[in-house]
């Protein structure tokens, strides 16, 4: 679904990420952590096709970035780091504007438009105008947008930030349900968080990235048997060996 | 192009939400009504002291056309100079204030789509400015007889000149993240080339612009000496290709802009 090989990106000196390569299956549910300015947000926004690789390729459900980016894009839904919403729109005419955009067929429109607003619990506040919605209705708003054309890969940026615990759970609920097996075809999602237990409650498979490294890859039962995933994680990204010694004396 | 058309849609509508749009249709109407009356006053007044002087042969030569509608296009696309940069200078900005700019870049739309579904977006605010304008014009008919087609040809070459500025103003928005910026941008380089026309007669008259191909591109350049043409009634192949080759030469600059949001 998502092959990853080598992706870089320099500005300059300055590496964002360094040849990250994976590779993700369908129907899996991955978790892409590390502390800040370690490139996932980078690296997500070169598989979208935001930013084009200094090196290295990709492909999306078997369209590469490069030669078909239209068709890779096409094949994505992208929750990025703050939902991409027009304040001034009601959500139910800014979801018909993005389907367009994604190009559903005119006569589906409408239903996957309904379909989205069912599922990410937008129904009540479909007329409403964007801006006056409150952090965690415009983050569903965001996550409805990444859905509407009900892609087989989804990139969601951080998709839990800024809600309230219910939310957060729901949101999760949800995230699960995306990956299910649907019409007898299996979705992918990838998705970044700063929060330890939500990868431990949705994801299968975790990567880590350090220093616009990939660090770690692998899945969430094997790093179970070496300890907790906050261990692992402050094990893989620490800046100096000697400074995580210093930590634990 | 298919996504052209929603994304103008778009544009339009959020346009219309914005008490921009309001501002600029309200001020523009209210400008268009002074000029064109004081115009009128002015007209009357000549009139009579062209009678009161028995001058018979200027009154013959006198007419609505050159000295009512002529000068009153002239003064409107002034007001066009600092207008349009009002109405463009959202276009792009306002897609990277929101964020929205992540959104477009990784749909599965062309570059081209983006730029032409904004720029058809101004277009059709700039046509509704002519149509609005075109009313004043009308009210002349009812009472005089000023020529149809002269008076056609002078609001197609406010349109044009229109349109020039709308993609100037759409290249201006997609070089900043500042709406101000855009808005201040856009205007300068419009007022620019309006001007010079006039640099290259100065600089011709000063002798600092000796070469006569500088002097004519300068010229050429400027929007004002096609516009002239157009208001005396002349449409010209010369003058249209003008207009296509500046706002196709601006839009090409805006999408360059655009794409390379993608390389920084």
């Amino acid at each position: 679904m998502i092959e990853a090989r080598g992706l870089s990106k320099r500005y300059g000196d300055l590496v964002a990420v360094e040849d990250v390569t994976f590779s993700v299956q369908p129907g899996e549910i991955v978790g892409f952590l590390g502390p800040n300015g370690a490139g996932k947000t980078t690296t997500m926004r070169m598989l979208t096709g935001f930013l084009p690789p200094t090196d290295g390729a990709a492909s999306i459900d078997g369209h590469d970035i490069f030669s078909d980016p239209l068709a890779a894009r096409r094949a994505i839904g992208y929750l990025p780091e703050s939902p991409p919403v027009y304040p001034e729109m009601s959500v139910e005419d800014y979801l018909a504007y993005v389907s367009k955009l994604k190009d559903v067929p005119r006569r589906s429109r409408r239903e996957a438009v309904d379909r989205a607003l069912e599922r990410c619990g937008l129904a009540d506040v479909r007329r409403r105008v964007i801006g006056a919605l409150s952090k965690g209705y415009r983050q569903r708003v965001g996550l409805a947008q990444a859905i509407v054309h009900d892609p087989p890969v989804m990139i969601l940026d951080e998709p839990t930030v800024g809600l309230d615990p219910i939310q957060i759970r729901e949101i999760r609920t949800l995230i699960g349900d995306l990956a299910s097996v649907r019409d007898g075809k299996a979705r992918t999602v990838i998705l970044s968080t700063h929060i330890l237990p939500e990868v431990e409650a949705i994801c299968r498979r975790v990567i880590i990235m350090s220093r616009g490294r990939k660090a770690l890859d692998a899945p969430l039962e094997e790093l179970r048997k070496t300890g907790s995933l906050e261990e692992v994680f402050a094990r893989t990204t620490a800046r100096e060996p000697a400074a995580l010694e210093e930590a634990q004396a | 192009m298919r996504h052209v058309g929603a994304i103008a849609g778009r544009e339009l509508r959020s346009l219309f939400v914005s008490p921009v749009a309001y501002a600029v249709l309200t001020l523009f109407a209210v400008l268009a009504g002074f000029f064109f009356l004081s115009g009128i006053l002015q007209f009357q007044e000549y009139v009579l002291r062209l009678q009161a002087f028995q001058a018979m042969e200027q009154l013959q030569e006198l007419n609505l056309n050159d000295h009512v509608v002529a000068p009153f296009l002239h003064v409107m696309s002034v007001v066009l100079l600092f207008l349009i940069p009002g109405i463009t200078m959202g276009l792009f900005t306002a897609e990277k204030a929101n964020g929205t700019q992540e959104l477009l870049l990784t749909s599965p739309i062309t570059i081209w789509e983006l730029v032409l579904g904004k720029f058809l977006a101004a277009a059709a605010f700039v046509a509704i400015l002519v149509v609005l304008l075109a009313v004043f014009p009308a009210i002349l008919f009812l009472y005089g007889d000023p020529e149809i087609g002269k008076t056609a040809a002078g609001l197609l070459g406010l349109l044009l000149v229109g349109l020039v500025y709308a993609a100037i103003g759409s290249f201006a928005s997609s070089v900043t993240q500042s709406q101000l910026v855009a808005f201040f941008l856009a205007f300068v380089l419009l007022l620019v080339l309006w001007m010079l026309g006039f640099l290259a007669d100065l600089g011709a008259a000063g002798g600092a612009v000796s070469n006569d191909m500088v002097g004519d591109l300068l010229r050429w350049l400027s929007t004002a000496a096609h516009f002239e043409s157009m208001v005396m009634g002349l449409v010209d192949t010369k003058d249209l290709a003008y207009f296509v080759v500046m706002a196709a030469g601006f839009l090409v600059l805006t999408k360059a802009a655009v794409e390379s949001v993608r390389w920084r």
